[in-house]
């Protein structure tokens, strides 16, 4: 399938963000804010009691979204904002648009605006340079 | 922290840093050293994304937030206390830049420098003040070729 500047990127959703997980996040990321693992911590911020998902798997979801797209190394930079977080249970969805086309050193490349959406509202919201196959 | 908080969230705590004490943070080196992601623990971070895992030994992308910390001998608790902030909601996050000059592969031994390169008291009107606090971090490959940049920019509340 040919890439063209306004091509939209194929989604790529996490339907049940996991709480287990983000234990897990937690103890590769050595991460020792509470909020990813203990409720009450949460709570304690004034932000519910659902655990927070780490802003690197928010992005991790982006990342696999593009690398579904064009391969496990296409990925030439990121750069990204974040916005509202996101909680367990939470329904995400990678979404992308092609906005430009280019060729460095003989490597074509896109760059592209990225999402993570949640109910229609963007909750990390960016730019990736892609090495098209 | 890495999930972090937005700016709308509570639970700011005060600190004492003055805006000199801030600004000297500018140009404050990591220890910097040498680091390899190993199989489980890319295994571990792949299977969290939610996806299969990679081949020939690929590291996931994201790896690029705490290979880089620890790598270059700090961890996100030594930072926070670098900024003078603690407990949960004192640290954002505003963004990432990340920068891949070749794909990363599990047991290479990859080199890490870098240090803070920019603060900022802000005062927004009609919100609480909070400084910008950005660090950068190269990944070099045993040969000395660049592999990765990272540019993290945080937010620490006051």
């Amino acid at each position: 399938m040919s890439v063209e500047i306004g091509s939209e990127i194929p989604e790529w959703s996490m339907p049940d963000v996991d709480p287990n997980r983000m234990k897990t996040m937690a103890a590769i990321l050595r991460d020792p804010y509470p909020v990813h693992w203990d409720r009450q911590s949460v709570a304690n911020i004034g932000l519910g009691e659902r655990v927070i998902n780490q802003g690197p798997l928010n992005l991790s979801y982006i990342s696999n979204m593009l690398m579904a797209w064009q391969g496990a190394t296409c990925i030439r930079r990121l750069q990204v904002s974040f916005g509202r977080p996101v909680l367990d249970h939470d329904h995400v969805t990678a979404t992308g648009t092609v906005t430009s086309l280019e060729t460095v050193d003989g490597e074509a490349r896109a760059h592209c605006e990225v999402r993570l959406m949640r109910d229609g509202q963007p909750v990390v919201t960016g730019t990736a340079v892609i090495a098209l196959e | 922290m890495a999930g972090l908080r937005s700016s709308h969230e509570s639970g700011t705590v005060m600190s004492a840093m003055s805006e000199d004490e801030l600004r000297d943070l500018v140009g404050h080196r990591f220890p910097g050293g040498h680091r390899r992601i190993e199989h489980w623990e890319n295994w571990l971070l792949t299977d969290c994304t939610g996806r299969e895992q990679l081949p020939d030994h690929l590291v996931h992308p994201v790896a690029l937030f705490h290979v880089p910390i620890q790598g270059v001998g700090t961890t996100i608790a030594e930072l926070f206390a670098l900024g003078q902030v603690e407990g949960a909601g004192s640290v954002g996050l505003d963004g990432y830049d990340w920068e891949y000059f070749q794909p990363l592969r599990e047991d290479i031994e990859y080199r890490f420098d870098g240090g803070v390169i920019e603060t900022e008291r802000c005062r927004p009107d009609g919100e609480a003040t909070y400084d910008r606090f950005v660090f950068s971090i190269d990944l070099t490959t045993p040969d000395g070729t660049s592999a990765a940049r990272i540019t993290n920019h945080w937010r620490l509340r006051r």
